[in-house]
């Protein structure tokens, strides 16, 4: 009862208020950019055509009213808030009449799929490798800290357009854009799907993988100099035991923080990366929308986000406990 | 365990690709023969997934209208001629302009095997008329403010009556983008909810028909009818096969992907790319090529221009003639057009672009000829002859001097229109007249004492736009006013210009269509749909970003409105509108139009060409559809 009530129920009313706020604010902002739905789809819509002035006030009232957009601001986030809680996040503007829902669904598993992979392997080895380039120093590890400094604070996307020049120009190994054929789970499509996901892997792999390594190193250095490490050296101990149980064990807390606020922010897609390797996420669907006022849009990736992250926030901090068992409620 | 799982997944990750590549050396994502495959450069990324309901307003419609559908007749940006789609003969008026009649071909066929006739023009115009989510290209609305009734005469007769006179009725079925799609009569009155119908499986009008899709919107494939001759394109071609197979439309990205595309040989055709992405096109793809084989390259003819616009409403220094002029006084055109555009654009000293035919209607004819030539403005006091008539002649020796090889035409075919004197000391002098005052330094101060300064928007995706801007900026500080250039997302640059939060930036627009008709585009500068910022500028319908008011232009707006557009009277009252605007400098207007629209002749010849020039290369636009069917195999 006192876990319940001094541990797991505050975390949970958090994370209620965080989601509510984080909600309410999503659809607001929105609403305070100048950008004007109404007006970007006239443009679309009304293409180098001469419309008479008053044709094109009754297309404005005719959008106003496809859109939801009619009513005060308060009467639009009632509204909001009674379609999302029934599940529906309205229609999108710019690709009206579809839902907003479908849309999300057809680019969310593939933003899932690339950065949960890629999340969970840079992870895995970056951690791995940090550890034993810790324990073990020598001319090989150094060499590859060496590489991973380097490579770290070079911005992700510069790796990726070099990747895209070196893989689909001088060696043209890779398609251009995502080309994904055949249905999913069927052989043709997850090898095109492995194809054309090589290179966007590659590239957000290196960047995590580079930041997990010198986290774990550093984290690993730090924790051979601590004293029970010391003891338990002098003391004889095996290096597998040593390596896995005192210095790996004991460097996991912020590491398992990074891992679930970044499984949290999968969720908000990862624009650059899609937008050079035409890769169809969660992160081009969101650029459009924002060029294009496209509010139900931007906020059902918004939340999206929110909920991941805020999500993830309780996961880590209800798992400290199980990790590391000094950590205890008060 | 752990390892051994990483390794097969590293294993897994470069070996399938590995395999997968020698199954499918193409990039392309479709099953199809490459030598019955044209492929072009999409657009955009479609966000509504196989709907071609174009009707509606889920619309996109580029590509598609070209490919899939009909309307009576397209306006050709290139030559400024009608050609015919559903309708092969002009639209009868009445002498009142209240009633238009139509006449259609009689050998088109829908995709089924049904006739196109008279029904389906009436069935179309009353569908949109009376269905306003059928909202896509204002044509509902159209109807609505105009139409009275439409009645079929014969299987190939249609009269409309109009609740009032207008000549220009027939815009509306005629396309420079796009013009009123025809439905299928027979098909479309079976179909009960026809707002959320996704028209997937005809039948269609058009040569082409929709026969795969990306889910992620990248590309749609389409296929020719089994029987092209009953299309408009085919018999305007005359040849009963016209056109390829197989027409692919994908979006790869930006200029450098489109043109590792073209060097692939996974793109025939496309859009446009920056300057450097298409030199290094034409190094390393000998097929490839866009309007002209040598320098300028680009095509110069769509119909558009950019320019440099002031904001009259919220800053009281734009309203001053003489500070406008000096401005454009202080602009070197030939550096502009030069160092900034590359020499690829045509110069145009007002907003017309300097096509075949508005050129003939408008640059060369003798009234704007004499007028431009003649033309004073006062310089404090004194008389000044403003006209530079050296501009594109001074062109033609600048690239000349690159080396260039020049098309045989005239530099003023290739170059475009004289323009304004680069005189900075008679800029001076309109400003000291002024009351601006110069500093030992050289910068300009207000006559009340601050310095000058304003800054000019433009969005840096519109190159050609932000490079004009570009070089305003430069020559300005150059001359000594603080001129600070804002590049802004464009949506951000257009919400800006809509609510009138710009001091000046750089649009484009023209101010006539391709036939040289004025009035529709001019009409939104009538004062009575005037609004102060920050209301949107088009808060009454017509409007615009410069919230300009002056009867003048008022005047001959309401002249015009009542004349058909081939009428001479409106070709003599948009010369004046013209005249006025340039003696008023309302606008500073730089160049035409240009895109590099390039076509890769490695499996297919025959695109609209500088050599060719018969229409339009423009493919995406609805008139594209003849530079598709006219395209010749070479074979693969």
């Amino acid at each position: 009862m006192t876990l319940l009530q001094q541990f797991i129920l505050p975390r949970l009313l958090q994370w209620v208020i965080v989601i509510v706020v984080g909600i309410t604010i999503t659809f607001l902002i929105p609403r305070l950019s100048p950008v004007n739905p109404i007006q970007q789809a006239l443009a679309r819509l009304t293409q180098f055509q001469a419309l008479e002035p008053e044709a094109v006030l009754q297309l404005k009232e005719q959008l106003m009213a496809n859109y939801g957009l009619e009513g005060s601001i308060v009467e639009q986030y009632f509204r909001f808030w009674g379609n999302l809680l029934g599940g529906d996040l309205g229609p999108s503007f710019g690709a009206f009449p579809q839902r907003v829902n479908d849309m999300i669904g057809r680019a969310l598993p593939f933003t899932v799929a690339l950065l949960t992979f890629t999340t969970i392997m840079g992870w895995i080895i970056g951690i791995i490798v940090g550890t034993l380039a810790a324990y073990y120093p020598g001319r090989l590890t150094n060499l590859v800290a060496g590489v991973m400094i380097v490579v770290y604070p070079v911005p992700y996307f510069i790796i990726a357009f070099i990747f895209l020049m070196v893989f689909t120009y001088y060696i043209p190994f890779f398609p251009l854009i995502g080309v994904f054929r055949g249905e999913p789970f069927e052989a043709e499509f997850i090898a095109t799907y492995l194809h054309s996901t090589f290179l966007p892997a590659v590239t957000l792999l290196i960047t995590g993988l580079s930041f997990r390594f010198i986290m774990a190193r550093a984290l690993g250095t730090a924790e051979l100099s601590s004293d029970h490490v010391q003891y338990a050296t002098m003391a004889g101990l095996p290096d597998n035991r040593l390596m896995y149980s005192y210095v790996a064990r004991n460097t996991m807390l912020p590491q398992v923080t990074d891992l679930g606020l970044s499984m949290g922010a999968i969720f908000s897609g990862t624009l650059i990366t899609e937008a050079v390797f035409g890769y169809p996420g969660l992160g081009d669907l969101l650029l459009q929308a924002i060029y294009q006022a496209d509010y139900n849009v931007v906020m059902g990736i918004t939340l999206l986000s929110i909920v991941g992250i805020a999500t993830a926030s309780l996961i880590v901090d209800l798992s400290y406990p199980l990790v590391d068992p000094r950590v205890r409620y008060r | 365990m752990f390892r051994k799982l990483i390794l097969v997944a590293i294993a897994l990750m470069v070996l399938v690709p590995a395999l997968n590549v020698t199954a499918q050396p193409s990039g392309l994502p479709v099953d199809v023969p490459r030598e019955e495959l044209f492929v072009m450069d999409q657009i955009f990324r479609w966000s509504v997934i196989d709907n071609y309901n174009v009707w509606g307003p889920a619309s996109g419609t580029p590509h598609r209208h070209a490919l899939m559908f009909e309307t009576l007749w397209y306006l050709d940006q290139e030559t400024g001629n009608i050609m015919s789609g559903a309708s092969n003969e002009p639209p009868v008026y009445n002498d009142d302009y209240t009633q238009m009649t139509v006449t259609l071909v009689d050998s088109l066929k829908w995709s089924d095997g049904e006739a196109f006739n008279a029904d389906d023009l009436v069935y179309t115009v009353e569908t949109v008329w009376n269905t306003p989510e059928l909202s896509f290209g204002g044509w509902h609305a159209q109807f609505a403010d105009f139409l009275e009734s439409v009645e079929k005469v014969d299987d190939h007769t249609v009269t409309f009556t109009l609740n009032r006179p207008a000549p220009r009725f027939h815009k509306n079925f005629e396309a420079r983008w796009a013009g009123l799609y025809m439905m299928p009569e027979h098909a479309f009155s079976q179909i009960e909810d026809l707002v959320n119908y996704t028209y997937q499986d005809g039948p269609y009008l058009g040569l082409y028909a929709p026969v795969e899709m990306d889910p992620n919107g990248f590309w749609n494939l389409f296929k020719k009818r089994d029987d092209p001759q009953n299309t408009a394109v085919c018999q305007y071609h005359m040849n009963e096969d016209c056109g390829p197979g197989y027409v692919l439309t994908i979006l790869y990205g930006d200029s450098t992907k489109k043109v590792i595309a073209m060097t692939r040989g996974e793109l025939d055709a496309f859009m446009n790319v920056d300057f450097e992405a298409f030199e290094s096109l034409l190094a390393s793809t000998p097929t490839a090529k866009s309007w002209y084989p040598e320098f300028p390259w680009a095509y110069p003819n769509e119909t558009s221009s950019r320019l440099i616009r002031f904001n009259f409403d919220t800053h009281e220094w734009t309203n001053n003639k003489d500070v406008r002029w000096a401005l454009a006084l202080s602009l070197d055109i030939v550096q502009l057009q030069t160092e900034y555009i590359g020499g690829v654009a045509k110069v145009v000293y007002v907003n017309v672009p300097y096509t075949p035919k508005l050129a003939e209607l408008y640059y060369n004819h003798p009234r704007m000829q004499e007028w431009v030539e003649n033309l004073e403005i006062d310089v404090a006091g004194e008389p000044y002859k403003p006209y530079d008539g050296t501009v594109a002649d001074r062109i033609g020796e600048w690239a000349d001097e690159q080396g260039y090889a020049q098309p045989a035409e005239t530099a003023a075919a290739s170059y475009g229109s004289g323009w304004w004197k680069y005189d900075t000391d008679t800029a001076a002098k309109l400003l000291e007249h002024n009351g601006y005052t110069r500093d030992g330094n050289g910068d300009w101060f207000t006559p009340e004492g601050e310095r000058f300064s304003f800054s000019i928007q433009a969005a840096p995706d519109e190159v050609d736009s932000f490079r004009v801007a570009n070089a305003a900026a430069d020559m300005w500080n150059d001359f000594g006013i603080d001129v600070e250039l804002q590049g802004l997302e464009r949506s951000v640059w257009s919400a800006n210009f809509e609510t009138g939060q710009f001091e000046t930036d750089a649009p484009w627009l023209s101010f006539v269509l391709p036939d040289g008709d004025g009035w529709p585009q001019m009409r939104s500068y009538h004062s009575k749909y005037y609004v102060p910022a920050p209301e949107l500028h088009n808060a009454l319908g017509g409007g615009t970003p410069a919230r300009l008011v002056d009867p003048v232009l008022d005047e001959l707006i309401d002249a015009m409105e009542s004349l058909h557009p081939q009428d001479p009277q409106n070709l003599e009252l948009v010369h004046q509108y013209l005249q006025h605007w340039v003696e008023n400098m309302y606008y500073i207007s730089t160049v035409s139009f240009k895109k590099f629209v390039t076509w890769n002749e490695l499996y297919w010849t025959n695109p609209p060409s500088a050599e060719n020039d018969v229409y339009m290369p423009l493919y995406w636009f609805q008139g594209g559809r003849f530079s598709i069917g006219g395209l010749e195999s070479l074979g693969g």
